[in-house]
């Protein structure tokens, strides 16, 4: 039998660049089809099959490393630079939307009233719930990295506990989060100010939830005994996007909540 | 008509000292402040060049007086002075509203206006003085005040 000469991966053919390709292609069709004939029908499909396409593709990625070895050391090294350079895509992303909020409230029209915050507009207190935010994803990125930590000392508990409780606080933050945008007292549709506010604060909600996901599997993963002390990098990538989203959060609550109030 | 007790040209002292508004109960120390080294606006560092008032006008002014000056840049700069712990002089203002007109943008000439009126915060006589200095440039580009509109009352 025949065995490669080199420790890179070359990856069996797979379907889901295929299926994740044609659920892209259904979503946004199907985008296109709520809005003009007030169907969902394709759009849904488009949905569910990407929730299938991410599900199959990422068990495949832990069937190849963690139970077949193929994630050598330069295999894992490829991972890491891949993960860097997606949040750093992230990074941009965001950037945009701070670009947004600062080239709106550094010069405020006349329609505005010519300030910042607009008149009109009542601002959420940066000092209430804001704050509570800011103090749980903080807390959360000390839990992460005391479950990183554990991870690396071979403390199976403790990497459960404390991995477990960042979860926590990422779904605690997302509730907070979730009630402010009821109770507040402005809507998306209020002038630049409502954009701003929540297409940022929006996207990082977002970036909350998928870390958190991300993390909860990483959670399923230590409980099944997946991750060595030596080599867990799917936690690493885990944990590092939640410290970025975490970083996204401070430069929201310096700039929106806290100058722009 | 000069408000009674002011004689032209208006110390900028008495300006400049009776609106350093931020220190609330020193108003008797920054009336005392000679004339020319009180500490400007934007910053009050404890060391390093400080800039003479007449720096800082001449700054806002040529700011201000920029031919191709765009919209943006024109709000960003009033929003910036608006920001600081003084009023700004006429000359600043007379630039302002220059740029105004040539933006054509008529509602932030007399939300400038309003702003002076704000600013001035309990100092009443600042805003008609400011008003009476700046009524040729007024007449000139033809900038109506709130007051002849009727929207200085909410």
């Amino acid at each position: 039998m025949a065995h490669q000469a080199h420790a890179y991966h070359m990856v069996d053919p797979s379907p889901w660049p295929l299926t994740g390709a044609i659920a892209a292609l259904l979503m946004t069709s199907g985008l296109a089809i709520w809005f003009h004939f007030h169907s969902t029908v394709l759009m849904t499909l488009g949905l569910i099959l990407l929730l299938l396409t991410m599900y199959q593709w990422w068990r495949d990625i832990i069937r190849e490393g963690t139970f077949q070895g193929h994630h050598t050391p330069p295999v894992q090294k490829g991972l890491r630079y891949g993960m860097i350079l997606f949040i750093t895509s992230e990074v941009f992303f965001f950037l945009g939307f701070f670009w947004a909020f600062y080239h709106s409230s550094l010069a405020p029209t006349p329609e505005l009233g010519g300030c910042w915050p607009p008149t009109g507009i009542t601002p959420l207190d940066p000092f209430e719930v804001p704050l509570l935010n800011t103090a749980v994803l903080l807390a959360s990125g000390v839990t992460v990295t005391w479950a990183h930590h554990s991870i690396m000392e071979g403390e199976r508990k403790q990497a459960i506990q404390s991995l477990t409780l960042t979860i926590l606080l990422g779904l605690y933050f997302t509730a907070l989060q979730a009630t402010e945008y009821y109770e507040a007292p402005f809507t998306i549709a209020d002038g630049v100010y409502g954009s701003t506010f929540f297409v940022a604060t929006g996207f990082h909600g977002l970036h909350v939830i998928i870390g958190s996901t991300f993390l909860a599997v990483c959670l399923l993963r230590q409980v099944q005994y997946h991750f060595t002390s030596e080599h867990h990098f799917g936690f690493e990538a885990a944990a590092w996007y939640w410290h970025f989203v975490d970083v996204v959060w401070l430069f929201l609550y310096v700039s929106i909540y806290w100058w722009g109030s | 008509c000069h408000p009674p007790g002011m004689r032209k040209p208006v110390s900028r002292t008495m300006f400049r000292a009776a609106l350093q508004l931020s220190v609330s109960g020193a108003r008797s120390l920054t009336r005392s402040r000679p004339q020319y080294t009180a500490s400007v606006a934007a910053r009050s560092y404890s060391h390093g060049k400080q800039e003479t008032d007449e720096e800082f006008d001449a700054r806002w002014v040529t700011y201000f007086s920029k031919p191709d000056i765009d919209a943006w840049e024109l709000r960003k700069g009033m929003n910036t002075l608006i920001g600081y712990d003084l009023v700004p002089e006429p000359k600043i203002l007379d630039a302002a509203l220059r740029a105004c007109r040539r933006l054509n943008d008529l509602a932030s000439a007399i939300r400038i206006l309003e702003a002076v009126k704000d600013k001035s915060g309990p100092h009443k006589e600042i805003y008609p003085y400011v008003l009476q200095e700046l009524q040729p440039t007024l007449n000139e580009l033809g900038i109506p005040t709130p007051e002849e509109l009727g929207i200085d009352k909410a």
